[in-house]
């Protein structure tokens, strides 16, 4: 199986890579169509505009936008994404520092989001033709409504504001420090044995990750149910029936198997959304990741943050990508084998 | 002993509101050890029979009355974990699908092992060891191997055999087999039938066949049961049935269906339709009486009841005796071909497609590979050949929806190959094609107005008024009622939609009509009246035809010529009933030796595939 | 009476739908006559009012103010205009664009499918809230600005849908039989492929109001949308959270106002897919 899956995943592999350079170029190219000059912003307001200008040449703005290009694409590719003009930084110290915690906190919000679509896509499916279908279906539309900023609020609102049962500003209590290490803040957490710090990031990830799974678990649940009703409709199913087996078996063996196949790369796609769901979660719950990194740089027109922040976050989305296909090839035969 | 007896059997169904009975009055007993095939044409009820069987009937339908005793079990009053336990142990089914009967994702193996760890076959081990017999039993070489692939990475028969084997695999006391054979290739289908009957004289197990095909039936069935409207109308020894059918509806579907041996007789065409289960509770008296050719006022005045014709031969009809009178038609006079310059002069035809397989890489796949022919004026080709052959490329190829790789395509003197504008133009004006599927081939969003005069709205020609008296006198020509011009595709039957594909042909007044397949997938009845249709308008128009079909029984009613055709090429052509009756190439001889002969007394040998005998041969040498 | 409509027309949810999307244009069409006071007139003595019905409540301003007095039910009457504006024009313009290159890929395949379709990968790499943003960067904020970048974005949530219902429809024999007849590509796809994708296509609009509502509701958030003195839920919506422990009410109602947008879009958008018998395997969200 290995064999025939290798170079599947390698081929896909090329691709993101593919993708990801046009990715860039078409990045450099919104950001270079920006009314703002780097160079002038770069400076202290005293400077002069001689001093501006010998900025530009010096940052390369005077050259034609395809050489700056190439000469900013080589810089990345040996790891310099440049100096952030507001926070007066190496850009990828920065990113460095922020993309851990999001994806600490997006891989929490993806396991919370498939396990509350995989168990709704049931229970759903499982009402089918009943006096409840109606009032399920509508709930799931009613959730389907409620994208993950609302969540966020709603939440900070009962379960902050109104109970004040959890914490919903950054990543730890006030009084602890960050350990050392990864930046995955659970696992440097039980690392270094702190299980204090353990429970205190936990805590601090729970709305968070819960507004997020909860807001892209509808659509997995949905997809579940219809692609279980058409797997019900198969021959083979039928066929089971026939050969004497369980429905319960029926169900695990047969149906799911199956019917996680088109959920499956429905969650690929929604996987990529979740990540940049990320984005505003963070903001609202004054989460130091990629997010706030990000909203601070638009706001303060930081082009190397938004470039190397933009990149950071396609890639991770290709690498999801790429998981959830690598996965999708594991499970369907018929992509696997000609 | 009796294995299955169904004692007033009824099957009714809620229909929007009502109650519509789905089967009545059904009476059978099944020996042990025999086969009872249930004939019927579709909606006769025959498949709801078998899911009677096994209680999983569609939602909204439900047995209503009578009984239905396996083993001295009655199956319609028995607990559902009882039946459930007799399933797939005591029953076994063969389904008419063998590609989507086994589950895509798990291998052959699996599903095998599944299977005996529920008949709790001993260890893990002792399943391997069983399974490799079970596949060596149904003539599958390579077990080990095809133990870890997937149902997609086999080809239907393949699937079929496992099926088949799985079924067995319990030596089951009754075999339901419903269709099993219809999905698949002619020459596959014989062995098919046979592996069937093969297995079944080995276990002596009794077997439910289902099929609407009463020449195989007489062929492999001990007794028959045919089938009208979900009540028998007859039931009987199976020879004696096909040899002396008492029920008028046997005898016309007999004579609806071309015969492959002898001289070439006209076919019986049933008018109408079967009434669907709406329409049942209208009828007064014998269902079958707006239909019969042989009807009489006593026919609709109360419903007729079985009555015996001869020993253990029953047949629910008054008047028995009237129905050896049916006899075909005489066959229609269409002329001979034209002599002269060929309308159309094939050379060379090859066709290759490419499929990209990565970045810079792709793989040729040649589907036709130097086919060449001429067609005159009024004169009907036939192309038979196995799927996969290459024959609807040929067709595709000859309308211009795909552009040959090489060779040359000349039509009525001009050379078409090249695909140009001026050359498709000519290529529309005198070649027109009748598609396969009805349901995919009639536009749902149009009336069948407007789907029949398509041509006309192309070069923006009549108005609306205009272009619906063309498709009237069109559909009259092809025998549709005028008021069908304002109705959609989805209020008309399977025959009718191929009616107005028909029309929509011949709305440009071709000189050549391509074909492909237009007859599979419809019952005998409906059958016979298409082709009967054919017949006329090319007594009519004068036209010639490429007729593309797996029955070889179709293509010697309709054509004058036949090509067959084996993987891309053409193997062998000639006049139909040379070519029938001295089969030069080795497959044109498997191809005709699988068709089960006229007379259900005569032996029926079907070869081996070529796929067949490879692996007997890989198996030999394995040995 | 009710036979006499299409199906439709007579389901609930299309009903439902359609009562909370003409709510809110209404909203949106008569603001000024509407709202009960000017949506930016500060009155700096009656800030961070709360709902008249929690004491303290004033009944001049129903849902009572914000932080810098505004009357926050006007606020919500005129935030429905950028919304709707939004909503309306962005799904049109995405489903424009994004349907165009679905019908060319999905009828001609072959080599312009293969662009388009690596095309829409490229975007599909890009979280759509952080692509709109940046796009915000380089355009710079304004009505227009958010309705073109939702474009740019969205258009491929069309695309990918649509082509592989094209070319489903495409390889139907009745396509190749319109063809043999004589109809030119053009024909082609505008008699027989598009009508037979319009309900697919009509669905997936509606869906795409409501991802608009979101995404303009996101980009005023963090400040990128439309200027700030434009009422816009988003914007409330930040603008309350920094009074959350003084005044949660006032943040709940802009949340709701997006909440009922969304909603009235989603029902919209399920009842016609269920009444026009489409399938939506990918109702994607942002």
């Amino acid at each position: 199986m290995l064999a025939t899956i290798v170079p599947l995943i390698g081929r896909r592999l090329a691709i993101s890579i593919f993708i990801l350079l046009i990715v860039s170029m078409l990045l450099f190219l919104v950001l270079h169509v920006l009314p703002v000059d780097p160079a002038a912003m770069s400076m202290p307001p005293t400077a002069t505009l001689a001093e501006i200008e010998a900025k530009r040449v010096e940052m390369g703005l005077d050259k034609p936008l395809p050489q700056q290009y190439l000469i900013w694409l080589s810089q990345v590719v040996h790891g310099d994404f440049g100096t952030s003009i507001h926070f007066r930084r190496g850009v990828l110290g920065l990113v460095r520092d922020t993309l851990p915690a999001t994806i600490e906190l997006a891989v929490l919000a993806m396991i919370i989001a498939s396990v509350l679509g995989i168990i709704g896509g049931l229970v759903l499916f499982h009402v089918r033709g009943t006096h409840k279908e109606p009032v399920m279906d509508f709930g799931s539309i009613l959730l389907l409504s409620i994208p993950e900023f609302l969540w966020s609020l709603f939440f900070i609102l009962i379960f902050g504001v109104a109970l004040q049962a959890l914490p919903f500003t950054g990543r730890l209590d006030p009084d602890m420090r960050m350990p050392t290490g990864t930046g995955f803040l659970l696992f440097d957490a039980l690392a270094s044995g702190r299980l204090d710090i353990f429970w205190s990031a936990l805590e601090h990830m729970i709305l968070p990750c819960f507004a997020l799974g909860i807001a892209f678990s509808p659509t997995i649940m949905r997809v579940l149910r219809s692609s279980l009703i058409d797997v019900y409709q198969e021959d083979y199913i039928h066929l089971a029936r026939l050969r004497g087996l369980s429905e319960r078996r029926i169900l695990v063996r047969h149906a799911l198997k199956n019917a996680i196949l088109p959920t499956l790369s429905l969650m690929g796609v929604q996987f990529g959304f979740l990540f940049g769901g990320t984005l505003l979660v963070e903001v609202i719950f004054s989460y130091p990741g990629l997010g706030n990194l990000m909203v601070d740089a638009v706001r303060n027109a930081d082009l190397p943050i938004i470039q190397a922040v933009g990149l950071a976050y396609c890639l991770v989305v290709l690498i999801i990508n790429t998981v959830v296909d690598s996965l999708y090839l594991v499970l369907n035969p018929k992509l696997r084998l000609r | 002993m009796d294995m299955l007896i169904a004692k007033d059997l009824a099957v009714s169904a809620a229909l929007g509101g009502r109650t519509v009975p789905v089967i009545q009055e059904l009476n059978f007993s099944l020996p042990q050890g025999k086969i009872l095939g249930l004939v019927g044409e579709s909606g006769a009820g025959k498949s709801m029979i078998g899911r009677t069987i096994a209680q999983l009937l569609p939602s909204g339908f439900s047995v209503s009355g009578g009984e239905l005793m396996f083993d001295g079990q009655d199956l319609v009053r028995m607990p559902v974990e009882t039946r459930r336990e007799l399933l797939g142990r005591d029953i076994a089914f063969v389904p008419q699908e063998p590609l989507s009967g086994l589950n895509p994702v798990l291998t052959i193996g699996q599903q095998i092992d599944e299977h005996l760890a529920r008949l709790n076959v001993g260890s893990r081990r002792e399943r391997r060891e069983r399974a490799l017999a079970m596949l060596n039993a149904v003539h599958l070489p390579h077990g080990a191997e095809l133990l870890g692939k997937y149902p997609h990475q086999l080809s239907g028969g393949m699937c079929q055999r496992v099926l088949i084997a799985m079924a067995f695999a319990s030596k089951p006391k009754l075999l339901v087999a419903d269709e099993p054979t219809t999905a698949l290739d002619v020459t596959i289908q014989a062995r098919i039938v046979q592996l069937i009957a093969e297995m079944q004289q080995n276990e002596g197990t009794s077997v439910i066949f289902i099929t609407h095909d009463l020449r195989l039936a007489a062929q492999i069935c001990d007794q028959i049961m045919v089938l009208y409207a979900g009540r028998p109308v007859e039931y009987g020894p199976a020879r004696d049935i096909f040899a002396r059918p008492s029920h008028p509806y046997t005898r016309c579907l007999q004579l609806a269906n071309p015969s492959m041996s002898g001289a070439r007789r006209g076919l019986y065409a049933l008018p109408e339709r079967m009434p669907g289960l709406s329409a049942l509770s209208g009828i007064n008296g014998c269902l079958f009486a707006p239909r019969c050719p042989n009807v009489a006022e006593a026919c609709t005045q109360r419903k007729p009841s079985l009555v015996e014709t001869s020993a253990d031969h029953v047949a629910a009809c008054i008047r028995t005796e009237t129905t050896a009178q049916i006899a075909a038609p005489a066959l229609a006079e269409v002329g001979a071909p034209d002599a002269g310059t060929p309308l159309l002069k094939v050379e060379g035809l090859t066709k290759t497609f490419r499929s990209d397989t990565g970045f810079f890489r792709h793989s040729l796949f040649t589907a036709v590979q130097g086919v060449s022919f001429t067609l005159h004026q009024n004169e009907f080709i036939g192309i038979v050949g196995e799927s996969g052959s290459g024959k609807s490329t040929v067709a595709r190829m000859l309308c211009g929806l795909e552009r040959p790789s090489t060779g040359s395509l000349v039509i009525d003197g001009v050379d078409v190959t090249d695909g140009s504008k001026a050359a498709q133009a000519h290529q529309r004006a005198h070649v027109q094609m009748v598609f396969q599927d009805p349901q995919s081939a009639l536009n749902p969003r149009r009336k069948v107005a407007s789907i029949v005069t398509q041509a006309m709205e192309a070069v923006g020609e009549g108005t609306w008024a205009e272009r619906v008296a063309r498709a009237e006198t069109l559909l009259s020509e092809i025998g549709l009622p005028p008021d069908a011009a304002t109705r959609f595709p989805t209020q008309l039957s399977g025959g009718q939609k191929q009616r107005v594909n028909i029309a929509r042909a011949l709305c440009v007044a071709p000189n050549i009509l391509v074909a492909d397949e237009i007859v599979s997938g419809l019952d005998v009845s409906v059958q016979a009246q298409l082709l009967n249709l054919l017949l006329r308008l090319r007594r009519e128009r004068h036209f010639s035809m490429l007729l593309i079909s797996h029955d070889l029984s179709v293509v010697r009613y309709l054509c004058d010529r036949v090509l067959v055709m084996y993987r891309g090429e053409v193997v062998e052509s000639g006049p139909t009933a040379e070519v029938f009756a001295a089969p030069q190439h080795p497959y044109t001889r498997t191809l005709l030796a699988a068709v089960p002969p006229d007379d259900p007394s005569a032996v029926w040998t079907p070869q081996p595939t070529e796929g067949e005998k490879a692996a007997r041969t890989a198996m030999e040498a394995n040995a | 009476m009710m036979q006499f409509l299409p199906p439709w027309m007579r389901s609930g949810r299309v009903i439902t739908g359609l009562v909370i999307v003409a709510i809110i244009a209404i909203c949106a069409l008569f603001a000024p006559q509407i709202a009960p006071q000017d949506p930016n007139e500060q009155d700096l003595v009656a800030t961070l009012l709360p709902p008249v019905w929690v004491s303290g409540g004033d009944a001049a301003h129903i849902l009572g103010t914000d932080s810098l007095g505004r009357d926050i039910l006007s606020r919500l009457i005129y935030g429905a205009r950028v919304a709707m504006l939004v909503a309306f024009f962005a799904s049109l313009g995405a489903m424009l664009l994004g349907s165009v290159l679905a019908y060319i890929a999905g009828y001609f395949g072959g080599r312009i499918d293969s662009i388009i379709s690596r095309a829409v990968d490229v975007w599909m790499s890009f979280p759509p809230v952080v692509l709109s943003l940046i796009l915000m960067v380089g355009l710079g904020v304004g009505l227009r600005n958010v309705i073109l970048a939702i474009i740019v974005v969205d258009w491929t949530r069309f695309c990918r849908v649509l082509r592989s219902e094209v070319m489903v429809v495409a390889r139907r024999d009745y396509v190749a039989a319109a063809r043999l007849v004589g109809f030119s590509h053009w024909r082609t796809i505008t008699r027989e492929i598009v009508p037979a994708t319009l309900p697919l296509l009509i669905t997936l609009v509606s869906l795409e109001m409501g991802i608009a509502v979101i995404v303009e509701a996101i980009l005023s958030f963090v400040g990128m949308s439309v200027s700030a003195q434009t009422p816009a839920w988003g914007q409330m919506i930040a603008d309350t959270r920094q009074f959350i422990y003084d005044n949660p009410w006032n943040l709940l109602f802009p949340i709701l106002a997006v909440f009922f947008a969304v909603f009235g879009f989603n029902m919209l958008g399920d009842g016609l897919r269920r009444t026009l018998d489409v399938r939506v395997t990918a109702t994607q969200r942002v």
